[in-house]
């Protein structure tokens, strides 16, 4: 068949009535013609048109092999039966839309979790070949992390073949004036090869070019997509301007594409250039990044950058002799363990969500095909190919499958685009989760393996219960043929129950969540938390060059800071409790073979008071300890426990030890006498549950930073604080904006995040499952009782009293809901090994959450049926009887 | 012949390719005709040894004007009717003489065996 014939036959399928229309038309006239040739050879009337049809031949048999002939059959018989299929949706409006509501739930939630999977796990990352990216560090122990240091970093560029391009950077903060307010703005100084490891075509000018991190370069500054938007109103001819950052001014190079995601809230990137006061091999504060170039495989570069290592051993200090040098994947770096767990789990949820939509659907749609099943019966009886009947199925289930899969579409692409501004802000190099055609593509196959599941169940349900086929053609409508409604009700008790399983088993995991994340709030976290707000704030090294001015400046603001009526404390710290320390220094001691690293933590005399962390024993720090007083140090009961340990010490207070202490903006370590004073219960900086670090801690007076944040305890009851900060600052500094602020509330809850949004999430997962298993309860049990009307009338008739028809409405009920109950438990038992990870303070068995899901489902089971049961109870006797 | 045997009778006693043939010819001898007239003129050349029933033809004309070898234009019939007539396209005729050629050699193939086996 030519082309042209067949697009012809296809048209022609679109054309039918016309077709027809002509043919009756083309019929006619041919017989008038002929009736009228054979009159005048001398026939009558009559006879003539006897005549005429007779040598017409067939009339009917000829216009159906003109169908044929001119259509694509099959195509015909599937317009047909799908629009067969959209009329019985039109009559029955509630059905449409509970299917529909059910289908869009179940599909629209997976959609939108696999898009969160897909761009956190599954993407690579939004980079030119980005498997070739590697992130660089120096692991003190196995499993811990530390960032690397200059010479370091410089070596390992020297001396590396196997890598086209290694960055270092490191975040930083500076004042952008000259456009309004002074506003703080957070970025990256980086090396120049940054953007040859983070490829990006700039939306305007360029990126670094190499050179421009050499010192004597000019300074010039990268600005973020959204930085050139909001603070520099998406200005042209920005190229021309120049950003005044920290006093300096820098020629703007360029912007980023919008969608370029350079780390957490990167706002500009400026040159990282390594004065001479930061060459050291003892202080760690880079960040490194490579590219592996073609040619090179990853244990290739792997095995040259440890001999590079080791080949630097002796130049580095002895406290870092036994580190490891550790080159990892980006992509493999970026999603840790535990959030990738956690994201699986809550996309397995949502899966099983799916099915129990899935089953709920199917059994609607087996209840309204058993009203069909006589029709198949038949069809089947007379010859009708199981091809046949299955096409038509699926056609005519067509239309609702396209309407819930449209509905889960929409719905999927409703949620994307509601949570994504709730997702973590720090979604790092990734891109953000979108609607775009690999979560279409896996929509479209869930609503097609949806649909083809749901398109054959009338059909099946006929095939496979060959009592049911004869049943159904002897007779009445299932209702006193045992073997046609047992077997159609089978099913759908099945189902039934396998969703009461399902539902417990999210229920039971929602629970065992939430009761995680009240045993994580409720942890001792060690410090006051209420009513204590945080700033950032850091000095620019043009107006504060040297430590003295920085100390200065720090005791004009807390005196001004404290001096405000509704502020009980104030403190200063270089590093917000609660959160990780990520300043290593090594600490010296009579009695320790080697140095050991310590964090290290400089806050001012108020710190300790503020957080309302207890005093061991010794004392804190004063305002006398400042620059030109002997050095002093306070430390964690964890590391005066580790010394007691390991250096045999039984006693800490007034001994003395060498720690290696950054100096002020010099990325260089000097070693000082120190003399331990205090000891302070050990506060919590690493994750819920795990040990906490040995910490010492130093007064800022004698070791300032340039980055500090401000914690303010207000009073109880207090309006908020900040403006009043805001203001003190600006009367010791009017150049000097205020950084991030956050209230300890919001530091502590982000550390939780990572079980709070789970949590949720599969809680609502549950709440929606428990739903659908209720509703689907409900849809059997009424069935149940419309089929045993008559025999619940005959119960009746004989003395039963309503009291015992409900009940044993309801003892059927409880019966299904019990053996969901059983299959639950055991599925719940077969999850607890991968719900162990997640879980903290409870174990994945817990008898009390088991028992409460049970209820909760037992619960919903006796509501889903009270109604049938009321049905069943107002059966009249006497109507059902005479029905026939 | 009986009339059950000529009602009975349909086009499968002609394959369609001959009859996609004869309709063809059949334009091109007699330029613009509508399906009864068709049809007789196919019964008048054919003659009585063939069983066509008329209606038969119609099928044949949609195929044929789905192939672009038949246009159909409307006319008004002899009985004041409006009603289809066909021509051929040029396409047609390059097709019919395609089926000529074919079905010559056809023959001539079929005459050489029976030739063949005859002696």
């Amino acid at each position: 068949m030519t082309i042209r014939r067949l697009l012809a036959r296809v048209l022609a399928v679109a054309r039918k009535r016309a077709h027809d229309h002509e043919l009756e038309n083309e019929i006619a006239a041919h017989l008038e013609m002929a009736e009228r040739d054979a009159r005048e050879s001398g026939m009558t009337a009559g006879e003539a048109r006897r005549a005429a049809r007779q040598r017409f031949g067939g009339i009917e048999q000829m216009k159906e092999e003109h169908r044929d002939r001119r259509g694509v059959a099959w195509l015909e018989n599937l317009a047909r039966d799908f629009l067969h299929g959209l009329n019985l949706l039109l009559r029955d409006p509630g059905y449409t839309a509970m299917v529909t509501g059910v289908l869009a739930l179940g599909i629209g939630a997976n959609v939108a979790m696999f898009s969160l999977v897909d761009a956190l796990l599954l993407k690579p990352l939004p980079f030119a070949d980005p498997d070739r990216i590697v992130r660089i560090w120096e692991s003190p122990r196995p499993g811990a992390t530390n960032s690397s240091s200059t010479l370091d970093f410089l070596d390992w560029k020297r001396m590396s073949q196997s890598l086209e391009a290694i960055a270092a950077e490191s975040p930083v903060s500076v004042a952008l004036t000259g456009t309004g307010d002074p506003v703080r703005l957070t970025g990256k100084a980086v090396t120049a090869d940054y953007f040859r490891i983070f490829p990006a075509a700039a939306a305007i000018g360029r990126t670094f070019a190499p050179g421009e991190d050499e010192p004597g370069a000019a300074p010039v500054v990268v600005l973020s997509h959204s930085t050139w938007r909001t603070h520099f109103d998406s200005d042209p001819g920005i190229l021309n301007r120049k950003a005044m950052l920290d006093g300096e001014p820098y020629r703007i190079a360029g912007v980023t594409p919008v969608d370029f995601a350079g780390g957490d809230e990167v706002q500009f990137w400026k040159p990282l250039i390594f004065t001479a006061g930061m060459r050291t091999r003892d202080f760690h504060w880079l960040s490194v990044h490579g590219r592996i170039r073609k040619g090179a495989t990853l244990v290739e570069a792997q095995e040259e950058l440890r001999a590079i290592h080791a080949s630097l051993q002796s130049l580095s200090p002895a406290w870092k002799r036994d580190w490891k040098i550790v080159m990892e994947p980006l992509e493999q770096v970026l999603v840790g363990d535990g959030q990738r767990r956690s994201m699986l789990v809550s996309f397995g949820a949502v899966v099983l969500v799916l099915l129990i939509a899935c089953a709920n659907v199917a059994n609607l749609v087996l209840a309204k095909g058993a009203a069909r099943r006589n029709e198949i019966a038949i069809r089947m009886a007379l010859g009708a190919s199981a091809g046949r009947l299955i096409a038509q199925s699926l056609a005519e289930s067509l239309g609702l499958v396209l309407l819930g899969g449209l509905a889960g579409l929409s719905t999927g692409w409703v949620v994307i685009r509601a949570a994504v501004p709730y997702l973590p802000a720090s979604m790092g190099y990734q891109s953000a989760p979108a609607f775009d055609g690999r979560v279409f593509a896996f929509a479209a196959a869930v609503a097609l393996g949806v649909s083809v599941l749901i398109g054959m169940l009338p059909f099946l349900q006929t095939l496979f219960a060959k009592s049911g086929r004869t049943g159904a053609l002897s007779g009445k409508q299932g209702l006193g043929v045992r073997g046609a409604s047992g077997a159609n009700l089978g099913v759908r008790r099945a189902i039934v129950i396998t969703e009461v399983a399902l539902s417990l088993m999210l229920i039971s995991g929602a629970l065992l969540l939430f009761r995680t994340l009240f045993n994580l709030e409720g942890l001792e976290t060690g410090i006051r938390i209420e009513n204590v707000v945080t700033a950032s704030i850091d000095l620019p090294p043009q107006s504060y060059p040297a430590p003295a001015r920085a100390a200065a400046f720090y005791e004009s603001l807390m005196e001004r800071v404290r001096a405000i009526p509704d502020v009980e404390a104030a403190g200063l710290s270089t590093f917000l409790p609660l959160r990780w320390i990520g300043n290593g220094e090594g600490l010296l001691a009579p009695g320790l073979a080697s140095a050991i690293n310590v964090r290290f933590k400089r806050v001012d005399p108020g710190y300790f008071s503020t957080m309302g962390i207890p005093l061991r024993g010794g004392r804190g720090f004063t305002d006398r300890d400042h620059a030109a007083a002997p050095g002093v140090v306070v430390i964690n009961d964890a590391l005066a426990a580790h010394l007691g340990e390991a250096a045999g010490w039984t006693n800490v207070l007034g001994q003395s030890a060498r720690l290696t202490t950054p100096r002020y903006t010099d990325r260089k370590g000097d070693l000082r006498e120190v003399e331990i004073v205090g000891v302070i219960r050990s506060e919590r900086t690493a994750g819920p549950g795990r040990p906490d670090p040995l910490v010492v801690y130093v007064p800022l007076a004698q070791a300032p930073s340039p980055g500090v944040e401000l914690l303010v305890r207000a009073r109880p009851g207090a309006a908020t604080v900040l403006p009043a900060v805001r203001a003190a600052l600006r009367q010791v500094d009017p150049l000097l904006p205020l950084g991030k602020t956050m209230t300890m509330e919001e530091v502590r809850d982000t550390n939780l995040s990572g079980v709070r949004r789970p949590a949720w999430l599969i809680g609502v997962f549950a709440g929606v499952a428990a739903l659908l298993a209720s509703v689907g309860l409900f849809g059997v049990l009424s069935q149940v009782v419309f089929l045993r009307r008559r025999e619940i009338g005959i119960r009746m008739a004989l003395g039963a009293r309503p009291r015992q028809v409900v009940s044993g409405v309801l003892r059927s009920a409880m019966a299904m809901v019990a053996y969901g109950l059983g299959l639950g438990l055991a599925g719940a038992a077969a999850l607890s090994s991968v719900m162990k990870n997640l879980i903290f303070g409870v174990s994945a068995l817990d008898p009390a959450g088991l028992a409460a899901a049970c209820g909760a489902m037992a619960f919903i089971g006796l509501a889903a049926g009270s109604l049938p049961a009321l049905r069943a109870a107002r059966v009249d006797p006497v109507t059902t009887l005479r029905e026939e | 012949m009986s009339e059950k045997e000529m009602s009975g009778a349909r086009s499968m006693d002609i394959p369609y390719g001959t009859l996609d043939l004869l309709i063809l010819k059949s334009l091109e001898t007699m330029g613009r005709l509508n399906g009864y007239a068709l049809a007789r003129r196919i019964e008048q050349v054919a003659g009585e040894s063939v069983q066509l029933s008329q209606g038969a033809v119609y099928p044949a004309l949609i195929r044929l004007q789905q192939e672009g070898w038949i246009r159909a234009e409307l006319g008004v019939s002899e009985t004041n009717r409006q009603v289809k007539f066909y021509s051929l396209t040029a396409a047609g005729r390059k097709q019919l003489r395609i089926e000529v050629a074919n079905w010559e050699k056809g023959a001539a193939l079929v005459a050489r065996f029976l030739q063949g086996s005859a002696r």
